[in-house]
């Protein structure tokens, strides 16, 4: 028997769940968890699935392991790839992103799913803390058939009634036609996946709703630790735990210097 | 008699540097031509608007060359913000100009073509042409969807690092371009491409189609000149130098000490002559171990 999924392994797992053959999976730098997911979904399950990692593409369900490099300023990641775009086309066929499925962060996530990159404070040319900046996420969740918020941190801080600004939008101001109001073609943020719970989103309004809770993790500690009221269902079961194969497999077979064991 | 010789791109670095005015606006590329930014830092240019990303965007910031930044990202996977990014963005010495990855390829590319704007998507709906006065919300003339207009980005001077060139400024990077590279090129008044290896121009005959750019202002001979950032078919990244720059100025500026950031400067950038006392300092055994595999 192997040692218990650590919760960052329990959020990989969650997510790799997720991911159907087929789809195009594309994850942006300084995100271990969907990182692994990715992988670990396409040993699982999908010998289809074409992994997207900066300007390169890969299909690896062919190798035993497919390791984690710090993708990325790496420059050795092409060396899996079987194409690399890096000559400026990264942002020429968003025609083709309803199969590509993104992972997005934030500093702020609101109760549609909308989210902030950019920094808190009143005054955005003196942030009380100023964000890294929007990196490609806006254009990407705008396009993409969906994609998944993950967080490192669940906290009302994090998890906020309303975003100080907003780098992506989600379901901005909420129900089913809130993006089609606004022009924004893709299909939005499916899950947001935190340290204690999985959430996703009303059918009708658009809010976000608890899902599952991870093991050991309350219903109270959850709300006390949301900055806005969540939408709770009447029966909330307990996250499914990895497998022993999921778990064997995420941890010899992807990530085998343990990123997701630590802390 | 008319001048019958072909003119050679080749400069040294001191001489290409020199083109760099303070106040000019700069793009440097992925990954960073790093022996031109240490050059910069050296010379003292000042009030820079530079485009760019994560630690080379940083290192110019804390060297104290920058009024104005446009990026869409000033993290990375060892930092979630740059320390003198964010340090001087929250007191407000730092300007930012807001974008995002799709927004900022608009403008090069509108700059590049010589258009006043191009209309982009992604951004609508968000904060960004609130922050940004720049940004225009429109409505296109054609079907009536909601739109920004990105203004063209000119660039004064765009640094590159690419592999090999011969002496007219035909240059070729191995295995791709950076990201961003093409699109500052193009959006470009001059470009000076530093390169690892200078080659004769039948090499680059002897494959053309690998030529990326065709016509470079300025080629700077900079082996290892990407330090400590990775060049490919060359080096990778010196990690351990990169947490430890993260480390120093990080600590510079929390404790809001002047003398600790120029302590780092000086001992890493200022003090050396040439990319060569440069190189010399890190050593040869440092560098050999660096060595892509």
């Amino acid at each position: 028997m192997s040692s218990p999924a650590t919760i960052k392994e329990l959020m990989a797992v969650v997510l790799s769940r997720e991911l159907e053959d087929g789809d195009h999976l594309q994850v942006g730098v300084a995100l271990p968890v969907p990182e692994v997911a990715v992988r670990l979904a396409h040993i699982m399950h999908g010998p289809n699935m074409q992994l997207i990692f900066l300007g390169a593409r890969m299909n690896v369900h062919h190798l035993e392991s497919i390791p984690l490099p710090t993708f990325g300023w790496d420059s050795r990641s092409v060396r899996w790839a079987e194409s690399y775009s890096d000559r400026g086309h990264r942002f020429d066929q968003v025609k083709a992103w309803h199969k590509r499925v993104f992972f997005v962060g934030g500093l702020q996530v609101d109760k549609f799913g909308n989210i902030n990159l950019i920094g808190i404070g009143d005054d955005p040319k003196k942030l009380k803390f100023r964000g890294p900046a929007s990196v490609g996420t806006p254009t990407l969740t705008t396009h993409v058939g969906r994609y998944y918020i993950v967080l490192n941190n669940h906290t009302s801080r994090v998890l906020v009634s309303e975003c100080d600004y907003v780098s992506a939008v989600g379901w901005h101001e909420g129900g089913t036609d809130a993006r089609k109001k606004l022009g924004i073609p893709g299909g939005g943020p499916k899950l947001c996946v935190t340290p204690l719970c999985v959430m996703d989103f009303t059918e009708i309004e658009k809010r976000m709703r608890l899902v599952s809770l991870h093991p050991g993790v309350t219903l109270d500690e959850v709300k006390a630790n949301t900055g806005f009221e969540l939408v709770i269902p009447d029966i909330v079961p307990t996250t499914l735990v990895p497998t022993e194969d999921e778990l064997t497999i995420l941890r010899s077979r992807v990530d085998l210097s343990g990123l997701l064991r630590s802390r | 008699m008319l001048n019958q010789v072909r003119k050679s791109a080749l400069l040294p670095e001191e001489k290409a540097g020199q083109w760099v005015k303070s106040g000019m606006t700069i793009a440097i590329g992925e990954p960073a031509p790093m022996g031109l930014l240490r050059w910069i830092i050296r010379n003292k240019i000042t009030d820079l608007t530079v485009i760019g990303s994560g630690m080379a965007l940083d290192y110019l910031i804390a060297g104290g060359c920058v009024r104005k930044v446009v990026t869409y990202y000033a993290g990375s996977p060892d930092t979630a913000v740059m320390p003198a990014f964010r340090s001087e963005a929250e007191n407000g010495s730092l300007e930012v100009w807001e974008c995002e990855e799709g927004i900022l390829t608009s403008g090069l590319e509108a700059a590049g073509k010589g258009l006043p704007f191009m209309p982009w998507r992604g951004g609508v709906g968000t904060s960004l042409p609130d922050i940004n006065a720049d940004l225009k919300v429109i409505r296109d003339p054609i079907g009536g969807e909601v739109l920004i207009a990105v203004p063209a980005i000119d660039i004064d001077i765009t640094l590159l690092h690419a592999s090999i060139s011969d002496s007219y400024g035909n240059v070729q990077h191995c295995r791709g371009t950076g990201w961003l590279d093409m699109f500052l090129y193009r959006a470009a008044d001059r470009v000076i491409v530093q390169v690892e290896k200078i080659v004769s121009n039948e090499e680059i005959r002897s494959k053309p189609w690998e030529t990326t750019i065709s016509n470079a202002d300025a080629i700077v001979l900079s082996p290892y000149g990407a330090h400590p950032f990775y060049s490919r078919g060359y080096y990778v990244q010196d990690q351990e130098y990169i947490q430890a720059y993260l480390e120093a100025i990080k600590a510079a500026y929390s404790k809001g000490s002047r003398d600790d950031k120029d302590d780092y400067f000086e001992t890493h950038c200022n003090r050396f002559q040439s990319h060569a006392e440069y190189l010399d300092a890190i050593g040869m055994g440092h560098l050999i171990s660096l060595s892509e595999y």
